[in-house]
């Protein structure tokens, strides 16, 4: 029994949900019926809809390649941030001389865009010989500092007496890490998961400084092309853009119970 | 036993095997159906079949119109062709004592789909 009635809360979130929804909506509907985003008056309903503004976006460009590009980086940068998040949020656990100083340096540079840091960056890819492949694409999103502060905070909330009792039995560091902290963390590890993807997947300045050739490019970057190519195409990219988005989404539907424990999990310490 | 099947039962295991599925099941239907055949028959105003029509098979691209086939019609009225290899395409009939037709889309799912026009391409008097 609640004390107050719930359906003004629920109201305003039906309201806030309709808000952001509608930029979505109106998105898929124009990848299915072509109508111009300006024409007046605006439908709400479908016209006419058909797919085939799917298939001439599959077939402008070539899809399945860049597609296939950003997968292969989403799928680096993913495996990345896992090992380097979780042993950096394993480390940071531990007591140890200059740890506040560190954790200080983490923030300090959380507060850094990587547009600042772009150049550096770029230099460092050149001199690796990582320039135009997918590596080079991966390589600046390999670990993510807000990531490793969300294993830390999923790490705390373990309780010592289970590391204590695995390093009396002399499991070692990494396999306590592996066989015991990684189990207990899976909505850090899903958190790790969804973030990384997406900020891997929506990529657009990295890929567009450091790719030369058209079949190193991904989703953004080939969105870019699309839009260079072809001018009168209102359908056709609006379908292009739902299938950039799709992933993503279906990625985030997938694990967002995980996703939500993940950020709220150091709330719930203790 | 029960991990393996608390795993296959798993909603990201059973999204992703479905996605497999449509792909795997999608490609197959493909590559049956990926000839390139698009075949139709030409008729006149009152609805007859009209041979020696020349029709012209052209490729829409979403910023040109660019001819890329061009055959003639058969005894019965008939048309057909191969191995056209384009999504997008535009027909154009005539023959110069019965007329010719207007523009006709075809839109297809993938490139080289096979498709016989339901509705015959009609040609009408000039003016």
């Amino acid at each position: 029994m609640h004390r107050y009635p719930r359906w003004p809360i629920h109201l305003a979130l039906c309201l806030a949900c309709f808000v952001m929804l509608i930029p979505i909506y109106w998105v898929v509907k124009t990848s299915i019926t072509g109508e111009n985003i300006f024409a007046y008056p605006p439908s709400l309903v479908p016209r006419n809809p058909q797919p085939f503004f799917y298939v001439d976006a599959w077939y402008a460009i070539p899809f399945p390649w860049f597609f296939f590009n950003s997968v292969i980086v989403a799928l680096m940068v993913i495996l990345a941030n896992l090992l380097f998040n979780a042993a950096a949020g394993y480390a940071l656990t531990k007591h140890f001389p200059g740890k506040r100083w560190i954790i200080l340096l983490f923030l300090a540079c959380m507060m850094i865009p990587f547009h600042a840091t772009i150049i550096p960056a770029y230099l460092i890819t050149a001199e690796l010989g990582l320039l135009n492949s997918r590596l080079g694409l991966a390589l600046p999103a390999f670990s993510h500092i807000i990531c490793i502060f969300i294993f830390k905070a999923s790490f705390d909330a373990i309780p010592p007496s289970l590391i204590q009792a695995a390093k009396i039995d002399g499991v070692p560091e990494w396999q306590i890490m592996l066989k015991i902290m990684l189990p207990l963390a899976k909505a850090a590890v899903a958190t790790n998961v969804i973030l990384s993807f997406i900020w891997s997947w929506n990529d657009f300045l990295w890929p567009l400084i450091i790719i030369r050739d058209v079949e190193m490019q991904t989703l953004p970057l080939g969105l870019s092309t699309f839009l260079a190519y072809f001018e009168d195409t209102t359908g056709a990219l609006y379908a292009f853009c739902v299938m950039v988005l799709a992933p993503g989404l279906l990625v985030f539907l997938l694990a967002q119970k995980e996703f939500i424990q993940g950020l709220t999990s150091g709330a719930r310490k203790g | 036993m029960g991990a393996l099947k608390g795993w296959l039962l798993h909603r990201v295991t059973i999204t992703f095997a479905v996605i497999a599925l449509i792909v795997v099941g999608w490609n197959a239907y493909v590559a049956a159906h990926d000839d390139g055949i698009l075949e139709g028959v030409v008729v006149d105003p009152s609805g007859e079949p009209v041979p020696g029509a020349e029709v012209v098979l052209s490729e829409r691209t979403i910023v040109s119109l660019a001819p890329i086939a061009t055959t003639t019609t058969d005894g019965q009225g008939r048309f057909r062709f191969e191995r056209h290899n384009r999504h997008a395409l535009v027909l154009n009939a005539s023959k110069p004592e019965v007329g010719q037709s207007g523009r006709v889309e075809i839109r297809l799912y993938f490139r080289n789909q096979n498709r016989e026009l339901e509705v015959p391409v009609r040609l009408e008097p000039a003016g």
